[in-house]
Parts: structure tokens; sequence; C-alpha cells
């Protein structure tokens, strides 16, 4: 699995997405799995599965990402996804104060309901719709001169996420302004305790024993099992 | 997007049990429109898994006859400060199902890829409870040698009962072969123990052994179910690793494969609702005219739900206890290279246990110890869940299975019981059918290992289904979703 000199412990980690429809977040997340960027991406329909990786100096992490659809009509399925999940991404389109507002309600919703130890990160998306220079630079062809989408400001956002002990990001799934950094700073704020470790060398020793337990249909069948199968 | 009542559905599926959600499974990737329902608020019916809140609330529903096939729920805490942990700390599972690793729901899972999502954990030893003849002393554990290589190193038998198991282990591994089956055939529906005796000659003691393996909830399983699942526990040994025959899914058993099913339904386009049942069906209209509890008046071509009637008041007690101890002891591994089991089954032969009142066991409790290994309490506790046939005396049973249990794993103290909750779970002989357009799934079967007969029904309401467009080999059979492989791309 590991494909460098160095075997780093390996983990996965469960990271759902949730957030008001055509906020951006399955266009986070092919940013963040493809480096790529579509103009009309479609709605997602009930969900969707990705993995990615991400390389850090001490351990990989693999996250498991469950992209929801932001349509939902029954809210039926966001409680089987934040099940168990270790980290959330909740994401509002900067120029639009009612997705903070649906934001608010998954904090709320994550708080009472999801894993205890859930890493949440608030993420303000379509930054390069704002005149804000960072996101806004080179590309920012929606945002452009002068013309300022923004409708929620940094400041009550962040005092937001600060209270609630959330990690807060301003992104553009468009030009991938702090795309990665999101993932990155999630992957670090994991505790090393509740991580689950996939196969792989090298793995810590709290880590280990987890490795220990968990079985790999997939991994190679004992030849000596008592018989044969017979399919 | 469209609203209910102007689609119109190819499938309803009421109920999220496991084989409607693994029905769910194999829509998937069919371009049927599905429309996913539960009246409860919580994925799972009869396998859900809850946090102490929500077995609270379903002890409530239960009381008030609204559960289905579950009776005489009630939950006992510990007062004051007891070292119980917050209520999402714990996931008792309904349906806390060991699965052999050669059974068809694992292939399944893993050629639907469903099995990517699914933390499987070994099921470690399975012990014998020992009551002692001495009261001043503490009873004890057994454990059952169940390999070759378990039988030669076991303290705890004779050579000479070593030389009539070893013989039975290697009878069992090719029963079906001609000597074989010439044997036992002339007893096919006697009791099994009756044929232990008569052909090896076991004593009670090893009779009890076998029985328990076969993890028959009434002891009196006949000489051909017997051997079969002996069979199966065996070649199931060492499948995908060593030392561990059965495995369990992290999280609450069964519960976690509906939910993992139902997930890849909704990623393949059905739309879920939780909290809407069926209130009204007109099925002399084609397509078929359902009216939902939510107020929307939907049309399906097909409907399948669960049959949720009991047939008669036979079924299963089952007590699940929180403990304050890991219980290390019982979650060691045997073999090398063999995973840290999460998971060990006690027995409890009949006549091990008695009653304040002294009414002795008439069948065998079973009681499956799981750590926290398996997500469903915190480190440091364990859930001990005890199930035997219902009689009157089954409670008390229970109670008593607990405290005998506690007293001989006790080290310097007694672990406690922090919470437990005792129910009721009937069972049924109704049968899975198709009539005309609508499908009805029998009830789950309290059983202590899952049953492969239940994925028949499943494949056949799939059938039903497709009509015409059900292609035999891509049943449950599916490649990666695009981005869900296990590749090796490291992204820096
Ligand atoms: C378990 C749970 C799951 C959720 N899942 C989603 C989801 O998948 N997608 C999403 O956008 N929001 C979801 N939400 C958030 C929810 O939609 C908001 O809390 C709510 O829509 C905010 O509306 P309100 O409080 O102003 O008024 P409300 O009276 O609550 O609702 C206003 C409108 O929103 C609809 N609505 C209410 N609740 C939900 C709901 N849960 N899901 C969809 N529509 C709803 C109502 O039918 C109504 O038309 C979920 C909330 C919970 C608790
Ligand atoms: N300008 C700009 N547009 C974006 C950005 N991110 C997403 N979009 C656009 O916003 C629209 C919705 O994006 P999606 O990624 O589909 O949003 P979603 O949250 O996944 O939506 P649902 O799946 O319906 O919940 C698409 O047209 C995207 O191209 C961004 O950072 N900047
Ligand atoms: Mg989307």
């Amino acid at each position: 699995m590991a494909d460098s000199g160095a075997p780093k412990p390996s983990s996965s980690v469960k990271l759902v997405l949730l957030g008001e429809a055509a906020v951006g977040k399955s266009s986070l997340v092919l940013r963040f799995v493809n480096n790529d960027f579509q103009e009309n991406k479609e709605p997602t329909i009930g969900a969707a599965f990705l993995t990615q990786k991400c390389n850090l100096p001490t351990r990989t992490i693999k996250f498991e990402i469950w992209d929801t659809a932001g349509q939902e009509r029954f809210a039926s399925l966001a409680p089987m996804y934040y099940r168990n999940a270790q980290a959330a991404l909740v994401v509002y389109d900067l120029t639009k104060p009612t997705s903070l507002i649906k934001a608010k309600h998954w904090v709320a919703e994550l708080q009472r309901q999801a894993s205890p130890g859930i890493v949440i990160a608030l993420v303000g998306n379509k930054l390069d719709l704002t005149n804000d220079s960072a996101g806004g630079d080179g590309e920012g062809a929606g945002g452009g001169d002068g013309e300022d989408a923004r409708k929620v400001t940094t400041e009550e956002a962040k005092s937001y996420a600060e209270e609630e002990g959330l990690l807060f990001f301003e992104t553009s799934a468009k030009t991938g302004y702090n795309v990665t950094e999101v993932f990155t700073a999630i992957a670090n704020a994991i505790p090393e305790t509740s991580l689950k470790t996939a196969r792989g060398p090298g793995a810590s020793s709290a880590a280990a024993r987890t490795e220990e337990q968990r079985v790999n249909l997939n991994g190679p069948r004992d030849p000596n099992a008592k018989e044969g199968c017979a399919c | 997007m469209e609203s209910l009542a102007d689609t119109l559905w190819d499938v309803v599926i009421c109920g999220t049990g496991l084989q409607q959600s693994l029905l769910a499974l194999a829509l998937s990737r069919s371009d049927k429109k599905v429309l996913h329902i539960d009246p409860n608020d919580f994925y799972g019916d009869a396998e859900a898994a809850f946090s102490l809140q929500e077995v609270e609330s379903w002890v409530e529903k239960v009381q008030t006859g609204k559960e289905g096939l579950f009776r005489a729920a009630s939950v006992e805490k510990l007062e004051g400060d007891t070292g119980l942990s917050f209520p999402r700390a714990y996931s008792l599972a309904l349906a806390p199902q060991l699965i052999h690793a050669r059974s068809t729901l694992l292939s399944q899972l893993v050629s639907s890829r469903a099995y990517r999502q699914v933390e499987f954990l070994a099921v470690g030893s399975f012990s014998i409870f020992k009551p002692s003849s001495d009261p001043s002393q503490s009873p004890t554990l057994v454990r059952i040698p169940s390999t070759r290589e378990d039988v030669f190193s076991t303290t705890a038998i004779s050579a000479k009962a070593k030389r009539g198991l070893m013989k039975f282990l290697k009878f069992v591994l090719d029963y079906e072969s001609t000597p074989q089956a010439e044997a036992w055939q002339p007893h096919t529906d006697a009791p099994l123990t009756e044929f232990l005796l008569k052909e090896f000659k076991m004593d009670k003691e090893l009779q009890t052994y076998i029985v328990t393996l076969t993890l028959s909830l009434d002891g009196g399983i006949n000489t051909r179910d017997g051997l079969a699942v002996i069979h199966r526990h065996l070649s199931s040994m060492g499948l995908y690793g060593p030392g561990f025959a059965a495995l369990y899914p992290k999280w609450g058993g069964l519960s976690e494969i509906a939910q993992v099913s139902c997930r890849a339904g909704a990623v393949g386009g059905a739309v879920y609702m939780l909290g809407t049942g069926v209130k009204a069906m007109n099925d002399q209209e084609d397509p078929i005219v359902l009216e939902l509890t939510s107020g929307d008046t939907i049309k399906t071509r097909k409907v399948v739900r669960a049959n949720e009637s009991a047939t008669d008041e036979s079924g299963i007690n089952r007590l699940v206890a929180v403990v304050s101890s890991p219980l290390k002891s019982l979650f060691q591994s045997t073999v090398e290279g063999a995973p840290t089991p999460a998971v060990a089954v006690v027995a409890f032969p009949a006549g091990s246990l008695s009653t304040a009142a002294g009414e002795a066991s008439q069948s065998p409790v079973y009681l499956s110890v799981h750590s926290s290994d398996t997500g469903e309490c915190p480190a440091n506790q364990s859930v001990l869940y005890f199930t035997t046939i219902s009689k009157p005396a089954s409670q008390d049973l229970l109670q008593e299975a607990l405290d005998s249990f506690l007293a001989a794993v006790a080290g310097d103290t007694v672990p406690q019981c922090l919470y437990q909750l005792q129910y009721k779970q009937l069972r049924s002989s109704a049968q899975s059918q198709a009539s005309g357009s609508i499908f009805d799934f029998a009830p789950p079967r309290p059983a202590l290992a899952f049953d492969d007969s239940t994925l028949q029904s499943v494949h056949d309401a799939w059938k039903m289904v497709l009509g015409d467009d059900a292609i035999e080999e891509e049943y449950l059979t599916f490649a990666d979703r695009e981005g869900a492989m296990d590749d090796d791309e490291v992204y820096d």
C-alpha cells in the first residue's frame, strides 16, 4: 500500500459533507479528489461515496467521503452518513445567507446526534465570487471587479465557528483556493486515538491494535482452510 | 425535483430491516425508481441498533404494542453515578448475530462491493459455563476445542475423549461423502445427541460441547441440521484468517449491514423516507395506489413489505447488559497471527442454571460477549447479550445467567451490571411470499447465527421487482463505483 520508501501508518477517516443544495459540496470533493471543477455540476441524488488519501508528515489518512444531497427532501439519509463519522464538513455559500442558517442547523444536529469526538469544519465556499483577493484573483470570473457578491462576512462566520469549536475556512472549489487546506486541517485535527487503522506496516501501537482486529474479506484466504470453496 | 405523487415508482419498499435493505442494495444498479420508507424513525427494524436514548423510546413503543414481534420490554439502570457513559456511547444491537465465514451473505457483500463500508471483527472462543459443585467455589468457563490443534492442546478433556472428538471432527469435515452419509442418514431426524452417543460413544459432556457449537436454541437439534451447522463452523475456520470461524460487523451487527445496504440504495438514487408508513393500499388498481402516513398518495408498480404478524407466542427472551469490565480474558487470540476477537460465545447448557425458586433451566442459555472494539460500548466496558427460548421462567433464568457469568469472570472484584434491557421476540412461522405485485418478507428469525436461507427471499423479491429485466448473473454483482476504489493514489 505505501508507495514511498518509509512506510507510514495509514488510517481511514469517515467524513460526511452536509449543507444546503448547490453550495458546492460535490465541487469541493471533486476539487480535492480529482483537482477538477465543473461549471454546471448537476445536483447530487441520494449520496455519493469517494475516497482520497492525504499524506501527512507522520501518517497517511484515507478519507472515506460521503457527499450527501442538499436537496434530499426527507432528511432520512443524513443520520446514516454522520453515524460513526469522525469528521464533517458543513458547507455554506458565501453569497447566500440562508445557507449559513442551514449550516448552523447542521452543526447543531451533529452536536446532538453524531459521534461525540467528531471534528467539524465550517466551510464558506465560492470565495471567487467575492472581492476577497485571495480567492478572487485570476479566475474570479463570476465575481469580477468591484462587484462583490459576498453576503456573509468572514467575521460573522468565524466568530460563530469559534464559539462552537469548529475549524473554519473560506474556500473556492472553482479556483481551488484553500480546498486542500480544509482536508489537511481535518486530518490533523483527528485525535490519534480515534483512528482506526487500515492495513499497512509501521502503524503506531494504539493503531496497530485496531489493525489487528479488522478482518479483511478481500485478503488472501487461507489455502489451508478446512475445505476448498465449492463455489 | 419531481414530487412523490408525480413519480410512477417501480417499487416501494416498506421497512428497512435486513431483507428489505439487501433488496435496496440489489436494486441499486438497476434504473428502477425505488422509494424506500420506514414507519420508524430509525433504520433497521428488528435488526436495529440503539443508543441508550433510543432504547428507551423503543421500549415505550414495545410496551404500547407497536413494535411488531417484540414484547415485554423493560430497562433497568443502576442508580446514581455508575460509570455508565453518555447514551450515544452505546449501540445495543437487536440482532447481534454471528456470521459464519462461509455465509453467502459475506460473499454477496463482497461481490456487491458493499463490504468496503463494513468493518468486520473476529468472533473468538466458544466456552461452556460450568457451575461449581461446591457452593464456596466460583463457577468456571471452559473453552470448547473446535479445531484439531485445539483438541490436541486442551487439558479440559481426557485422552479417550480427545480421540472421540478427533474422530468426530474428521467425520464432519467430510460428512456428505458416501461412507459418512451412510453412517448418519439413519439418524437424520433423531436428536444429534443421540447420534453422538450411538456412533461416537460420546459422554454427556462431549455431547454438550458439540451441541453448543450448533448454537441450537432448544438444544434438540436433529442430526441432519446439526451436522450441517457444525460442518459450516469447521469449514469456516481459517477462511478469512487464522483462528476464527465467524465474523461480526462493527457498530451493531446486522444493523450495520442494513444501513450500508440502504446507503448503497441511496447512492443508486433511491429516495428514503423515515417516519413514514403505508396507511392504505389499493392493489386492485394497476399501478398500485398507496396512501402514506405522511399524507402523500403515490403510485407504484410493485410493493415489498414485511409480514410482522406473530403466529403464536413462541420465541426468545433476551437480556442485554452493559457491564463495567473489559473482560479481557475472554478476548485473547489463541492462534498466532489471529486478529484480536471482539466477540466471545458462552453457552449455559440445560440444567446448569436454576432460578431462586429452584427451577432448573430446561434449555441452554447462550451469551454473546462483545468487547468495546465492537463500538457498542465505551472502552473498559462490555456488552452481554443473553438469549434463551421463551419459557415462563426465562426472565429469571437470564438474570441468573448474568449473575453466574459475572461470578465466573470475577477477579478481585465482580464486574457490575450498569444497565440492562430485557425483551421477548416472537417467532413467526410465516413464509416469505409473492402474490401478484406484492411481496411479503417473513419476519427475521431470532437465531444466534445468521441464517443464509433469509437470502433466498431477498433474491425472490428482486426477481419479482425486476421481472424480465432480472439478469441472474448480475444479482448483487457490481463493479466498484468510480472514485470509491481502494486505489493507491496518494494526495500530498
Ligand atoms: C435529521 C436531519 C436531516 C436533515 N437533512 C437535511 C437534508 O438532507 N437536506 C437539507 O437541505 N436539510 C436537511 N436538514 C435540515 C433541515 O432541512 C433544516 O433544519 C430545515 O429545513 C430548516 O427549516 P426551518 O427550520 O426554517 O423550517 P421547517 O419548518 O423545519 O422547514 C421548512 C421547510 O423545509 C422542509 N424541511 C423541514 N425539515 C426538513 C428536512 N429535514 N429535510 C428536508 N426538508 C425539510 C419542510 O418540509 C418545509 O417545507 C436536516 C435536518 C435534520 C434534523
Ligand atoms: N463560482 C463558484 N461556483 C461554484 C463553486 N463551487 C461550486 N460551484 C457551482 O455551484 C453549483 C453547485 O455545486 P455542487 O458542487 O453541485 O453543489 P452541492 O452542494 O454538491 O449541491 P447538491 O448536490 O445539490 O447538494 C455548480 O454549478 C458549481 O459549479 C465555487 O467555489 N465557486
Ligand atoms: Mg452535490
